[in-house]
């Protein structure tokens, strides 16, 4: 229902150099010269055209056609009603939405989440990734690296099951605290609402850095080893050289990824909160898609869920023009 | 720049494509549905079965082949292909309608609503009327029971709900440990003080049970099932029907938000300072439904306040390990002596939800005519006994279930499943634990000499102590009780998208969000706690709420008067 704008790449023309043909001059035939460029580029690069084409076919298809939907938003949807028959009711589900006290701590919880989220989880990952990148012992290194990013697999309703016995009250956590002295009376984690975006931001973490780790592990693998040979000459610790050379080599990844994520900071999904959540912690762990599901779609409030879908939509798209901004002004790699 | 625009130009002439041979095939398939509505069986019954397709909310995985089906085939020419809902319902029935096709039976539970807005569902009155005898005799001046609403008062459901109930066993209430009760030398339990005297003694005798410490109370507050342990219980205890989240005054039609009235609170404060004196278990909001059911299984939990479905793992589980002193008894424990516990309230047909026939289908009479055969006596007899000679015998004019059969029904989830007996029940028409047949036996299986023959040893033997025969004795008796003239208002079918379905869903929000803090918080914040949430609800339009369901419930009265043509 939610149409999601994905970071918006447009979809890439080949923009292989084309030999310009010259000297063969057509006479006495009047041609737009833009035109017959045209046509002409069009041939010499079919091949390409070719490939392309279903890749762009599958984004109008998927991508923008959807977007129709959007006029939805604008209705009092009826799904047995054709697009004629619906009723236009203009602004009227934006301003419900804005109204509503319970979306505004929906907003704040998934920005919230969606940040911390962004924060930990890219350190965890390039901290990983660098660790990784030091070891010289190549058979350990395959095998850490593909214990890490297992968790990735696992489902999230085993990853909350997980969490909330190793937390709970007579759980491993409290137990290891309550003997290394730490705490006298167990801690019940999971029903302290303060706690909640720490919990969902470390499980979070644990789940996903070895797999986020890996393209930068890969774009640390593309550095030139000449540099760190020149650093050693110079004397530079296994530390400067981390700081001084792998870390700029994979600036240009970091920051793109960084803005991609960003456009998808509210993009956060429901299911950890969801799953981890509970009546307690409830303040904490509405975020809105949740807030979709229960006040739009399951109330079958289709008009009201796109609404919030397009809300959603025009925030992820501000974001990542500040984050592509910024980027530009500091004179980084960007996305466009 | 023009490169762009012709190359966009050609991108666009493909999508077009694309959606128009999409088009294509939508047509083709209004075509179809279009011709076959007008193509009606006349026939009293087919010569060759007929395969009636039947979406069911709470339906399964099933092949409709066992013996009950094969003989309710033999005597309708209907089999059933049953659809059932997979990964989640909520989105079934709005596919349905925006593909304009449905399979010919739909028990839609309660978005009926929005399926007779579309236009989806046959109206039954004239069906009935004309050839609906068995179900008229069944349904008999509850008939109006199954009207739509005020504004369009047709039939379009028939079933779900029990006619003419005489409850043998409650549900939902609290429920205590035998074991508890035997070592206190059978003490009588009706208030909530007598009930926590009884479990904290106990707790103070054995602070351990097997080996792990012992929980007096736990509930299961951490999902929906906050509404089933943590709402309802604080109803039935302040002396009210179980009415959803409602309160309803069955004579004037008021109806309001249950948590704004003042028993809730006094329930709820002595929940808060059971859980200040430690009474009660300090994961009951965050453990998930597996760690609740472990913990019972354990046999360590004192009492619960649970509906007896959502405990059967656990009582299989007590009963595998010889642990069957520490299953539980109902207990009609009420806020004090001055509240009458409602557990054996009848509430009469509550009409609602129920099978509807699609507009769709080829065949509605004969769609109509299966579900009349559902509710006649021979039909009643073969789902609830099953087949004479195989699965029962009549001894003395009675029938008697086949020992193994019995046992089976008792102890064998699959039993019915896989025999057919008792399987097509829930949500076809179907006659109440009170009702009787033309010989004056019961219709259903439980019988109160049944339900005495399948009791554990060790619940006789506290039964006999109490000098009761059933656990029902125990508590206020049926025919001491009002009856409900608007049956039960969780069964109402509410507009989607209303007022009342929006601002339901934040009080509910609310309310389960802000008791349980209020619970587990300071017992000298309770009051400031319960305030704020009051002020909070009003903040959301409770009384709006009220307002308007309150008109549904008088709605619901007078169409259910009989005075409505």
């Amino acid at each position: 229902m939610s149409k999601n704008l994905a970071p918006a790449t447009p979809p890439n023309m080949p923009v292989t150099p084309t030999i310009r043909q010259k000297g063969k001059k057509e006479k006495g035939m009047q041609r737009i010269p833009g035109q017959k460029n045209f046509w002409q580029r069009l041939k010499n690069q079919k091949a390409l055209i070719l490939m392309s084409l279903p890749f762009v076919i599958w984004l109008i298809v998927f991508r923008y056609i959807p977007v129709f939907g959007w006029t939805m938003a604008f209705q009092d949807y009826k799904p047995q009603n054709t697009f004629f028959e619906q009723e236009w009711v203009g602004f009227k589900h934006f301003k419900d939405l804005f109204n509503e006290p319970t979306f505004y701590r929906a907003l704040e919880n998934t920005l919230g989440m969606g940040i911390l989220g962004l924060i930990f989880g890219t350190l965890a990952a390039i901290t990983f990734a660098l660790l990784l990148n030091e070891l010289r012992f190549t058979k350990f290194k395959k095998l850490t690296q593909t214990i890490s990013y297992l968790p990735h697999f696992v489902s999230w309703v085993i990853v909350a099951n997980i969490v909330t016995t190793m937390l709970s009250v007579s759980g491993p956590v409290n137990g290891f605290l309550e003997m290394i002295g730490l705490i006298d009376t167990p801690i019940n984690f999971m029903a302290n609402p303060n706690m909640f975006w720490g919990i969902v931001t470390a499980a979070e973490v644990w789940k996903s850095t070895g797999w986020n780790a890996i393209i930068y592990f890969a774009a640390m693998a593309g550095t030139d080893p000449q540099l760190y040979e020149a650093a050693k000459v110079d004397g530079a610790s296994r530390w400067r050289q981390m700081w001084h050379i792998t870390l700029p080599s994979i600036r240009p990844v970091i920051i793109v990824l960084l803005i991609l994520n960003i456009g998808n900071l509210i993009n956060i999904g429901f299911e950890k909160q969801m799953l981890l959540g509970n009546n307690i912690v409830a303040e904490r762990a509405l975020v809105i898609d949740l807030y979709a599901l229960n006040y739009g779609i399951g109330m079958f409030r289709y008009s009201f869920g796109t609404a919030i879908g397009i809300f959603k939509s025009v925030i992820s798209v501000i974001l990542i023009l500040i984050a592509n901004g910024f980027a530009r002004k500091v004179g980084e790699g960007r996305v466009f | 720049m023009k490169k762009r625009l012709s190359i966009l130009m050609l991108l666009l002439v493909a999508g077009l494509l694309l959606l128009a041979a999409c088009g294509g095939d939508n047509s083709v398939d209004s075509d179809e549905t279009d011709t076959t509505v007008t193509d009606n069986t006349t026939d009293e019954k087919p010569s060759e079965p007929v395969t009636l397709t039947f979406y069911s909310e709470d339906g399964e995985e099933k092949s409709f082949d066992d013996p009950i089906a094969q003989k309710i085939t033999e005597a309708t020419g209907v089999k059933l292909d049953i659809q059932y809902p997979v990964g989640g319902n909520d989105e079934t029935i709005p596919l349905m309608i925006a593909g304009g096709e449905y399979p010919d039976l739909i028990f839609a539970k309660g978005d009926i609503g929005i399926l007779i807005e579309a236009g989806g569902v046959l109206k039954l009155d004239d069906l009935i009327e004309e050839r609906g005898d068995n179900i008229k005799a069944m349904y008999g001046d509850q008939l109006d029971r199954l009207r739509n609403s005020l504004d369009d008062p047709g039939i379009y459901t028939v079933g779900t709900a029990g006619v003419h109930n005489e409850l043998l066993e409650t549900s939902g209430t609290f429920q205590i440990q035998l074991e508890v009760l035997r070592e206190l030398g059978y003490p009588e339990i009706t208030t909530l003080e007598e009930f926590e005297d009884a479990i904290s003694t106990y707790y103070e005798m054995y602070p351990e049970i097997n080996g792990e410490p012992t929980l007096p109370l736990s509930l299961l507050g951490s999902d929906w099932r906050w509404l089933i342990t943590v709402g309802n219980p604080a109803g039935f205890a302040g002396g009210f029907p179980d009415d959803g989240q409602w309160s309803v005054d069955t004579n004037t039609g008021e109806t309001v938000y249950k948590f704004l009235e003042p028993e809730y609170r006094e329930y709820f404060k002595w929940l808060n300072g059971m859980n200040a004196k430690g009474l009660l278990d300090p994961e009951s909001f965050t453990h998930t439904y597996d760690t609740y059911i472990s913990k019972i299984s354990s046999g360590r939990v004192l009492s619960v306040a649970d509906q007896d479905w959502n405990l059967t793992d656990a009582r299989f589980a007590l009963i595998d390990a010889d642990m069957e002193e520490r299953t539980y008894a109902p207990l009609p424990v009420t806020l004090g002596e001055e509240y009458v516990h409602q557990g054996l309230k009848d509430y009469g047909f509550t009409g609602g939800w129920g099978i509807a026939i699609s507009s769709t289908t080829e065949h509605p009479e004969l769609a109509f005519d299966f579900l009349d055969w559902m509710a006649s006596e021979e039909a009643q007899i073969l789902v609830n006994w099953g087949i004479e000679g195989e699965h029962y015998e009549i001894v003395d004019g009675q029938r008697v279930l086949f020992d193994e059969v019995r046992e089976r029904m008792n102890t064998d989830a699959n039993f019915s499943k896989e025999t057919g007996v008792g399987y097509y029940l829930h949500p076809f028409p179907r006659w109440g634990t009170g009702a009787v047949d033309s010989n004056g036996q019961s219709i259903t299986t439980d019988t109160r000499e049944q339900i005495v023959e399948d009791q554990l040893d060790v619940e006789k033997e506290v039964l006999a102590e109490y000098g009761m025969e059933l656990w029902i004795d125990w508590f206020p008796q049926q025919n001491e009780l009002e009856i409900s003239n608007h049956g039960a208002a969780y069964n109402f079918t509410i507009p989607a998208g209303s007022d009342i379905q929006i601002i339901q869903q934040r009080a509910d929000d609310i309310t389960e969000q802000r008791i349980t803090q209020a619970i587990l918080a300071d017992p000298e914040d309770f009051d400031d706690l319960w305030d704020a949430m009051l002020d909070e609800l009003e903040a959301a339009e409770v009384s709006k709420l009220n307002e308007e369901m309150t008109k549904l419930t008088q709605n619901v009265l007078e169409l259910w008067s009989g005075n409505v043509e």
